[in-house]
């Protein structure tokens, strides 16, 4: 790995820690407070692309396990990976790894821009909401006992905050396409 | 900026290796998942809670690491009380609040070291394989916990040149200046690492 590469990993890491510590926003008609944090995923995907998006989380959830509070509100150590929603922190480099396919595959430079807000998007939604709660969900399910189409059901309060925050990350990982493109180009 | 969750002691657990710890934590999880039962559970739960309490986190501080995550582990006991026998619910509930409990004795016992020294044995594999280099691990980890407080007093002034814009301070207008000025400074840092040798390349 180039060490450019290996810059660029860890300084995403360091711009999700930053993110958990960002106050999150309360918007009157989501029913859950949107963290900045949860939308690392879809950035990281959108702008480092597949594999050093996936290694940015990866060096994440390495911070995560050896004791750091670095997730939003100041929680960390083994006790969230443990707890109901491990499930969707370790899935967090899943997600990353599969929105960075899909962009990879769907952004090009020199495209119209309304082209590229749709890959971003797609990519977000794909791989930061879909494939999440796909790894996320069963997990809730069996360390609760909770049936998983329970489960699902009350899940879907989260999609509306979700969806807006694939709208934020299109855009802003479309700004940073444009003022310092780094996702790789794949066909 | 970034405290490790770690807590100074000198306790039996303090001295424990951390494999033997993380072990443990694996074996009480596999036994917990396969047994239903009630006894069982409660007794860990039991146990977890006397180690959790003995490691020396003042009241407040060892309510707060846990407390969110059994916030999340009471709401969906609670949601499973409309759907499972309360026997089976108490079980659940009970092994649960055991690991976590167990699992914050563990990261409060440990110090980032210890872990990373762990990190590194575990990589040996791969890194005959060639696949990866501990020694970059290590090297990933020291630049996140050097950038993040720089990060953050990007993210202030960029909140501060809004405010003086009179602008609202949003997410999306945050956001990407603060990727693009922090990812543009990559070049640079690597260049500088090169420079020193520090990857032997």
């Amino acid at each position: 790995m180039k060490t450019r590469d290996l810059v660029l990993i860890a300084l995403f890491a360091a711009i999700v820690v930053v993110l958990g510590l960002i106050p999150p926003i309360t918007l009157g008609f989501i029913p859950v407070p949107i963290t900045a944090q949860s939308m690392g995923v879809m950035l990281a995907g959108c702008i480092l692309g597949a594999k050093r998006g996936a290694l940015a989380f990866l060096l994440f959830l390495l911070l995560v396990v050896i004791g750091l509070p670095v997730l939003s509100g100041g929680r960390g150590g083994l006790a969230v990976i443990a707890g109901p929603s491990g499930g969707f922190i370790i899935g967090w480099v899943v997600a990353a790894f599969v929105t960075g396919l899909i962009a990879e595959r769907m952004v090009r430079e020199g495209q119209a821009e309304t082209r590229q807000f749709i890959g971003f998007f797609l990519a977000s939604v794909l791989g930061g909401i879909v494939v999440l709660y796909a790894i996320g969900m069963p997990w809730v399910s069996v360390v609760t006992g909770t049936p998983l189409l329970t489960v699902a059901t009350g899940s879907l309060a989260f999609i509306p905050g979700d969806l807006l925050k694939a709208a934020i990350a299109t855009l802003a990982a479309r700004a940073v396409y444009a003022g310092y493109p780094l996702l790789p180009a794949r066909t | 900026m970034l405290t490790s969750l770690h807590i100074e002691g000198d306790s039996l657990l303090h001295r424990l290796p951390v494999r033997l710890k993380l072990i443990a934590l694996l074996m009480l999880s596999i036994v917990l998942f396969l047994s239903s039962s009630l006894a069982l559970q409660a007794i860990a739960f039991v146990i977890a809670t006397g180690l959790y309490l003995s490691v020396g986190l003042s009241p407040r501080e060892a309510f707060k690491r846990v407390g969110f995550v059994f916030l999340t582990i009471f709401f969906l006991a609670a949601v499973n009380l409309f759907l499972l026998p309360v026997a089976e619910v108490a079980a659940l509930t009970l092994r649960l609040m055991a690991l976590v409990l167990f699992a914050a004795t563990v990261t409060a016992t440990t110090t980032i070291s210890a872990f990373m020294d762990e990190v590194t044995i575990l990589l040996t594999p791969l890194e005959r394989l060639g696949l990866v280099r501990a020694a970059d691990v290590s090297l990933a980890l020291g630049l996140v916990l050097r950038f993040v407080p720089d990060i953050f007093a990007r993210y202030e002034a960029i909140r501060e040149a809004h405010r003086a814009r009179g602008l609202p301070v949003r997410p999306l207008t945050i956001i990407g200046p603060l990727i693009i000025l922090t990812l543009k400074d990559a070049d640079t840092i690597a260049a500088a690492i090169d420079a020193r040798g520090f990857r032997r390349q």
